[in-house]
């Protein structure tokens, strides 16, 4: 997984008032947590959130203080300010190579699904992915490949199973499906049906509302 | 037009819109939505309006998701009738929104087409508004 650099520097009061001058000074307030120490305040530019936080893509973090510690790190959770969307504070959780965490992992679909090529829209239910495993064994991304999912058939959390995570999703969870478009062209049934229906017992449709379109 | 099926009490009382939004200040369903910037109250004739403008222009193309929902009974008297006498009678109903509250989400179209689409909702609406795109949107 990419990594990138946040350099802060340790907070010597974390009251409100200098929260408030802080912020007004373009600062975030930061937390690091997990490991065995006392949580760690720091603060950091906010501009050095913008290719971690505005981005389809997932990192893991290295906080290098002022004093010359370093700390590998995931983003944990981030709070916005409701109006202005401002980055207020942010949380981070120390990672370990031989402790497992939960993240979400963005999932990229592969290929063009059968059912889209016969007019059907590819609806997602899910973009990311919770997985917990290693983190040197997680992945960038996770592909889910849908080139054989027809006109009301769903892609569950099952088909992108793997030894290097477990998924905390159960095993029902849809990550995408195709629906009925209004501006569908023809339902081609027979075009290479190879698979015997037998075989993808889980891929097969109950869904009345698209049955019904 | 949207209201309650139900509801426990016909009437309520003015209440006063302070602070900022404390909840619904994030998108949570489509890619992009506009934001309140003002307080409000939002009649469900004005949602109505907004969602007909914004579906108009995409075509049926994507989804879209109203966010707010009309809860609050708005009452007014009669014309020409003395003050007192009991409150008025439900006249419409409207939701009340915060600076912050995410009003309208869409997704499945491209940026281009939700923006415009969101702007001619906005001008439907009575409070100053914020086109949102969700942080993790890719082209």
């Amino acid at each position: 997984m990419k990594s990138i650099t946040i350099k802060g520097s340790k907070r010597e009061s974390v009251g409100k008032k200098a929260t408030k001058a802080l912020r007004n000074a373009g600062q975030v307030p930061c937390v690091l947590y997990g490991g065995d120490a006392e949580p760690l305040h720091f603060t950091t530019e906010e501009i050095s959130f913008q290719h971690l936080v505005y981005t389809p893509d997932v990192h893991t973090v290295v906080i290098e203080l002022k004093s010359g510690e370093k700390y590998n790190a995931i983003l944990q959770d981030i709070q916005f300010h409701p109006v202005t969307d401002a980055i207020l504070h942010v949380d981070f959780y120390e990672i370990f190579d031989d402790k497992a965490i939960s993240m979400e992992i963005p999932i990229h679909t592969v290929g063009v699904a059968r059912g889209v090529k016969n007019g059907g829209v590819l609806r997602y239910n899910l973009r990311r992915l919770k997985v917990r495993g290693l983190p040197g064994a997680l992945p960038d991304y996770i592909e889910a490949d849908v080139t054989k999912l027809k006109i009301g058939q769903k892609l569950y959390v099952t088909a992108v199973e793997s030894e290097d995570y477990k998924i905390q999703h159960p095993d029902n969870t849809v990550i995408c499906q195709v629906r009925t478009s209004r501006n569908i062209v023809a339902l081609d049934d027979d075009d290479e049906d190879d698979d015997d229906p037998q075989d993808v017992p889980s891929t097969e449709t109950d869904d009345v509302a698209a049955v019904k379109e | 037009m949207l209201q309650p099926k139900r509801t426990k009490y016909r009437k309520q009382q003015k209440g006063r819109m302070k602070g900022v939004a404390q909840r619904g200040h994030r998108l949570s369903n489509g890619t992009f939505g506009i934001k309140s910037l003002d307080s409000s109250f939002i009649t469900a004739r004005q949602i109505e309006a907004a969602r007909i403008a914004a579906t108009r222009y995409m075509k049926r193309e994507g989804s879209l998701w109203i966010k707010i929902f009309p809860d609050k009974p708005i009452t007014k008297k009669p014309l020409e009738v003395r003050m007192g006498k009991g409150k008025g009678a439900v006249e419409y109903w409207a939701a009340v929104v915060k600076p912050g509250r995410i009003m309208f989400e869409i997704g499945g179209v491209p940026m281009a087409t939700a923006k415009e689409a969101l702007r001619l909702a906005a001008q439907k609406l009575p409070v100053r508004t914020k086109f949102i795109v969700a942080r993790d949107y890719q082209e």
